[in-house]
């Protein structure tokens, strides 16, 4: 009799620590998958803030006239360069989509400047990285949701509050720099 | 249907026919054991090894003429248009977290992508310069995004796996069947057997391509809309792909296509064939009910 006892104990505290094992490494494994996804973001933000010296030099002989539009790009990216929270860098970020958005709009007045292949080439590339930073941002998001549901929902929630983890936060993206349609998820 | 649903509704269909192509293909080893040593479990313990080795060796060479059947040479990025494919293709490897894949371009005018690669981290994504010069950005991110998620999805792996167990299936099917031609097959048996049961395994053997050929190409057509809502879930924008597909629709074939025909699963159209019925010897689904889908996400 002792001794069923005993091997059902074991064989329960064995279930109940594999399932601890794999609960553990998930949530480790989505953590980090969080971290990776922000690193992403990270050097796309300092590619595009790397950028903007050249395309300011590209443009400052031809648009002698627009320098409040080349004002607000150094503001922009200066912010950007400080900004220390996630949060923070995004919003510098989308500060300076603005700003970029407002200059290559105004850059269509000047067609020495459009048949200029450096400034097209750079113009390529930061609306590059900026399409990269907003899907690094959606990568980043669904990261953090599939952490969140793993930490919010039974059994989960139950390892994650040994762990001392809890859930994070999304970036959140303003409505009106969703160029593409939203849809219903 | 929200496109997470898609998702998870094309993953379980694709594991439950790939059950079936699994059960089919026992049977079939076991039938043949049956009636050539009168024991079905022979041939299961000596048939399996052989067959994973035959479809490991189709998958290691499969993948690498994939690119020099379709005469793809990789992207130039002083070509703007070409520089521009490099930019998505990279922009989709991150949405999909995934690392970025080699990118090729193969030179038709018809608009045509492909995706191969044994592993995420070894992966080619292959466009037409048609693709490249009549898509717009939208329209190219889509299908695009439909390629990664093969990568992502491991559908090269299926589609390679899944056309070794056909070709496995057949060749003991054509064993069997010119041995009978020859008055061989049972020749050697202990054991007397049921006659009803030797006559149904013969049978299966015979109709087994068959059934597992358009097994094959139903999990192919699953995968398909499993990847058009995996696109469209990393591109946000289910349009995009959707008008894609029209293009492809209203663009009428040129000249003859490249490649050859068991890579045709890999493209996201059938470069060979129009697609406008559902028919079960298809690759794809009518490319109608794709958009229809598409749209309604």
């Amino acid at each position: 009799m002792l001794l069923t006892i005993g091997i059902v104990v074991i064989v329960i505290v064995i279930i109940f620590f594999l399932i601890f094992w794999g609960y553990y490494n998930r949530i480790i494994r989505l953590e980090n998958r969080i971290d990776n996804s922000w690193g992403q973001i990270d050097v796309q933000l300092k590619r595009r803030a790397d950028l903007i010296p050249n395309l300011l030099e590209s443009v400052k002989g031809y648009m002698t006239h627009e320098k409040e539009t080349l004002e607000n790009v150094t503001k922009a990216r200066s912010a950007l360069m400080n900004a220390k929270t996630p949060q923070d860098n995004i919003d510098a970020d989308n500060m300076l989509t603005g700003a970029l958005k407002s200059l290559f709009a105004v850059s269509e007045a000047y067609p020495d400047l459009k048949a200029n292949q450096n400034f097209l080439q750079l113009q390529d590339e930061l609306t590059h990285t900026e399409d990269k930073i907003s899907y690094a941002r959606q990568h980043y998001n669904d990261s953090v949701l599939s952490f969140n549901n793993i930490v919010e929902t039974i059994p989960g929630i139950w390892f994650a509050k040994r762990m001392n983890k809890s859930t994070k936060e999304m970036i959140q993206i303003p409505v009106e720099n969703r160029e593409v349609p939203q849809v219903k998820f | 249907m929200l496109v997470e649903d898609h998702i998870k509704h094309n993953k379980r269909l694709t594991v439950f026919i790939c059950g079936f192509m699994a059960f089919l293909f026992l049977l079939v080893i076991s039938s043949f054991g049956y009636l050539y040593f009168g024991n079905i479990y022979i041939s299961i313990i000596f048939g399996l090894p052989v067959a994973l080795v035959y479809i490991a060796i189709t998958y290691s060479f499969s993948v690498k003429t994939v690119l020099s059947a379709a005469k793809a040479r990789p992207a130039n990025s002083l070509v703007r248009e070409e520089k521009l494919l490099m930019y998505k293709v990279e922009e989709m490897a991150i949405a999909a977290g995934l690392p970025t894949p080699k990118v090729y371009v193969q030179d038709s005018d018809n608009i045509n992508a492909f995706a191969t690669g044994k592993k995420p981290e070894e992966a080619v994504i292959c466009a037409t310069t048609g693709a490249i010069r009549k898509l717009k950005t939208d329209e190219l991110e889509g299908v695009i995004a439909h390629e990664m998620s093969h990568i992502k999805n491991h559908d090269i792996l299926i589609a390679t796996v899944t056309i070794g167990v056909v070709g496995a299936i057949s060749l003991i099917s054509e064993i069997v069947f010119y041995s009978m031609f020859w008055g061989g097959a049972g020749r050697g048996r202990k054991n007397e057997g049921n006659a009803i049961i030797m006559v149904l395994a013969i049978i299966l053997i015979i109709l087994a391509p068959i059934f597992s050929r358009l097994t094959y190409l139903a999990i192919s057509r699953k995968r398909e809309y499993l990847a058009d809502s995996n696109g469209a879930y990393l591109t946000r924008n289910p349009e995009g792909l959707a008008k894609a597909l029209e293009k492809i629709k209203n663009d009428m074939p040129q000249g003859k296509p490249k490649g050859s025909k068991t890579v045709a699963p890999l493209y996201i159209a059938n470069p060979f064939k129009k697609q406008s019925t559902n028919s079960i010897w298809s690759t794809h689904p009518p490319i109608n009910e794709r958009i229809k889908r598409l749209r309604s996400m």
